[in-house]
């Protein structure tokens, strides 16, 4: 199967230059052609971006666009349209994920983008989204007016299917011009995206674009970054820290680097009758995507007193991780995944001796892991790829100690407890670098208008400009009708 | 078994020209069942695995331990504090060196002079030896130094020496050495780490140095280049030795060798890349998938595994981390399989590490 990748304004003239981009799974292969440009027509596209987003986008009202928006996501809601079902058959053969898992991962997200959520996204970053579109007036005197600057840089990485279009989506609602570059990983959804956007409006056609690149590769980076208002990157902290250094000072930088997230179960989720359903949930959260997302769990902290002990919570949880391998199997590791996930089993392995407490559990297909600890643990990666510890407390605060150290790499917690212990630990875990907290089994699906990584998704892109109170009195003495 | 009876076998077993895949098996059992009995933290890793010396019917189903192990716990069958000589690795990313005990070096030995006398020396006596590596006083607990001291005590002449030294590559002496090798007419053996030839090299690139060693003269590098050196490819690599010192890449021998195993592997020169690796008859390899132990079918890649018979007093099964395809007379090397990333924005052990240390955050 070959399929063009990307998206470029259709005014962007001259010969291009395709990179064709190959992935295998199962028997199928699929060959994404994706634009590579030279320097001069990276320089142009710039330039047809940022002046189409300045005459163009910005003549757009703001539901304007969110109603363009909200048609774009009920096609690929829809499972009978064209668009729907490429993604359907191409995501799994690119990233390697199981279709059902996708089919159901792309539905779940893509409801965060319709028109309702949309709105809410609006009101919670802006308060009055028709700050976006005109000088609104300010309880404390004057008018302020939401600018959104002419070209949001987006650089995306990692494999986890359809994830950019967040940032792309939040550009589009500030009616700034938008390039993103798309990760190897997953080259194809924002293209995808944008061609069906531009089908249902066409003046929009000249005011984004989707490209890729090679990592690494300076003249084209270079070129796009100096000419962005923005530039919002997301990857490993090595891979940002040199993004960052390419960077003009004066240009904003916001970098989403890895995280780390892990789930908390209280003895009040694991009476005889509910913890089957708490380890379904918490063997949820692992096989969605393998565990490659930031809000992904690496380890979950169980407190003991329930009816069921953390030791027996374990296997309940290597039961579910061995039904849901028949059901949704992981996706085919590469041959480095591989070895880094026997190596992580087997220095557990080695471990039980010194530490006879410690179960691992597991299939001699090695499919998924689940390691029982117990005693003071502090918070640890793992290789991924269906592999948690489960870790014994006895107090929830406990697990603050544990996360003390790594404040700057914590994101979502997952959780399972009364609405006491939740109000209680969650301020806790604020404190201690945790930007959001989630039911157990919803941590692979944010809600519309989450903070990412307890940021501002929309305000962290505009810039207010402010009338002051005195700009309106002083212009009041030369009207023409002053008395 | 006492560890002087395991020890007296294995030498009597290296001292043999071959082996059938039935004494090879018997031996390799009857170390398993000695490690089982006397190494605690290995019993309870095989037994985790469902592998005792009552299930284990084939070498290749000995559990293997992977490299980093030897950072994790004490593999020892002996008491570690008698150990007549413990092998380190080199600094890591954690900074934690993997530890090989040996109680007495008398097996370690014997399976590399054997070894290094058939596929380097060809059996052809003593040779005058340039070390490109400091000396075994100076690193003790450097494998790779004990190998060189002994390549030199039992093959090299009386006038081979080191050019390495406190001060680092000691360039003058070396050229020195490499024309009077040149004067004498008689084969020269330059030996040592990877990354030392490429300093060498630098250095003799920067006068212009090219030499051309007498007939019979080789060259026996080891280990890659790490963090020691600029990373060169192994073409640009030995093309280079070969015009700088005027050695043909066929006498330019590769061993791949490490810590935690007794024996080593070598190619029949470099005259063509990569080189297929092989090990003497007390040394098997199979190719494996990682996660499920299973051999992969002859020309796929995998990871590498050995069985390692010299390795009496730690494990005789190492599960490395080099990525290798079996071939007719041996392996070939395809890298190293480590460091892998996550696919997706979820952090990597290696970063996290990192973290830790504080140096990217």
């Amino acid at each position: 199967m070959k399929e063009v990748g990307g998206y470029l304004p259709p005014c962007l003239e001259g010969e291009l230059e395709y990179k064709t981009l190959t992935f295998q799974r199962n028997q199928d292969t699929v060959e994404i052609q994706i634009p590579l440009l030279t320097r001069e027509q990276m320089d142009a596209l710039t330039d047809i971006v940022k002046r189409n987003s300045r005459f163009i986008l910005k003549s757009f009202t703001v539901n304007e666009i969110v109603s363009i928006i909200d048609k774009a996501i009920a096609i690929f809601l829809d499972r009978s349209s064209k668009y729907r079902q490429k993604a359907e058959k191409l995501l799994p053969i690119i990233t390697g994920y199981d279709e059902e898992i996708i089919r159901l991962g792309l539905t779940s997200y893509l409801k965060s983008f319709r028109k309702p959520q949309l709105q809410r996204f609006l009101v919670e970053d802006l308060g009055n989204p028709l700050l976006l579109d005109d000088f609104q007036p300010r309880p404390k005197g004057g008018f302020s007016k939401a600018m959104g600057p002419e070209l949001v840089v987006h650089v995306w990485a990692g494999n986890v299917p359809a994830l950019p279009i967040w940032s792309l989506i939040s550009g589009l609602l500030i009616k700034a011009g938008n390039i993103g570059k798309v990760s190897s990983g997953e080259p194809l959804f924002a293209g995808l995206f944008a061609q069906l956007l531009m089908e249902i409006e066409p003046k929009l056609a000249d005011c984004l674009a989707i490209v890729w690149w090679k990592g690494g590769d300076e003249e084209r980076e270079s070129c796009l970054l100096n000419k962005a208002d923005i530039v919002v990157g997301y990857g490993s902290n090595t891979s940002l820290a040199s993004l960052g250094s390419k960077i003009p000072l004066t240009t904003r930088f916001l970098p989403f680097g890895h995280k780390i997230s892990f789930g908390i179960i209280s003895k009040a989720g694991l009476d005889s009758r509910k913890a089957w359903q708490t380890a379904h949930s918490a063997a949820l959260d692992v096989i969605r995507y393998d565990q490659q997302g930031c809000y992904s769990p690496h380890c979950f902290y169980v407190q003991r007193g329930g009816s069921v002990s953390p030791r027996e919570f374990a296997r309940y949880m290597a039961h579910e991780l061995e039904c849901f391998e028949k059901r949704y199997p992981r996706r085919g590791l590469s041959l480095e995944e591989k070895t880094a996930n026997a190596a992580w089993r087997n220095k557990e392995e080695l471990n039980i001796f010194s530490n006879s407490s410690k179960e691992v559990l597991g299939t001699t297909s090695n499919n998924w892991t689940v390691v029982y600890e117990e005693g003071s643990q502090e918070i640890n990666p793992s290789c991924l790829n269906r592999v948690v510890k489960v870790i014994a407390i006895d107090q929830l605060e406990q697990v603050i100690d544990f996360i003390g150290p790594y404040r700057s790499l914590l994101q979502t917690v997952g959780i399972a407890s009364t609405p006491k212990e939740l109000f209680d630990i969650s301020d806790l875990l604020g404190k201690a670098g945790v930007t959001r907290i989630t039911g157990l089994g919803s941590m692979t699906s944010p809600e519309a208008g989450w903070h990412h990584d307890g940021r501002f998704n929309l305000l962290d892109l505009i810039n207010m400009v402010d009338i002051e109170c005195s700009a309106e009195e002083y212009a009041e003495r030369f009207a023409p009708y002053v008395d | 078994m006492s560890q002087q009876e395991i020890m007296d076998s294995i030498c009597q077993f290296i001292r043999r020209d071959q082996s059938s895949e039935e004494g090879f098996n018997d031996l390799a059992l009857h170390l398993f069942a000695y490690q089982y009995k006397n190494n605690l933290p290995y019993q309870a890793y095989c037994l985790q695995q469902g592998r005792t010396p009552r299930t284990v019917k084939m070498w290749s189903q000995i559990p293997s331990v992977p490299i980093n192990a030897f950072k994790e716990v004490i593999l020892s069958s002996n008491n570690p504090k008698e150990a007549e000589r413990i092998f380190m690795t080199s600094g890591t990313t954690q900074g934690i060196q993997g530890k090989h005990y040996h109680p007495a070096l008398q097996v370690y030995d014997q399976s590399m002079t054997a070894n290094f006398n058939r596929h380097f020396m060809k059996n052809s006596g003593k040779i005058r030896m340039g070390i490109l590596f400091p000396t075994e006083e100076v690193m003790p607990n450097s494998s790779l130094a004990h190998y060189l001291a002994l390549a030199v005590k039992e093959f090299g002449t009386e006038d081979s020496s080191y050019f390495i030294s406190e001060g680092g590559l000691e360039i003058e002496k070396l050229i020195d050495g490499l024309e009077e090798a040149k004067r004498t007419g008689e084969p020269y053996a330059l030996l040592g780490a990877s990354y030392s030839f490429v300093h060498m090299l630098d250095e003799l690139e920067k006068i212009g140095g090219v030499f051309s060693l007498p007939k019979g003269s080789r060259i026996l590098d080891t280990g890659g280049f790490k963090n020691n050196s600029r990373r060169l490819e192994p073409d640009d690599f030995y093309n280079r030795l070969s015009d700088r010192l005027g050695v043909a890449r066929k006498d330019c021998i590769n061993m791949y060798g490490m810590t935690e195993l007794s024996t080593q592997f070598y190619d029949q020169g470099n005259g063509e890349i990569p080189s297929v690796k092989s090990g003497p008859h007390w040394i098997r390899t199979r190719v494996i998938n990682p996660l499920t132990g299973e051999t992969v079918p002859k020309g796929e890649q995998g990871v590498l595994v050995h069985c390692d018979l010299a390795n009496f007093n730690s494990v005789t099964t190492i599960l490395t981390e080099d990525i290798g395809i079996e071939v007719e007379a041996g392996f070939l090397l395809k890298g190293r399989a480590q460091g892998a990333e996550a696919k997706g924005c979820s952090l990597a052990l290696e970063e996290f590490i990192r973290a830790k240390k504080g140096t990217s955050l």
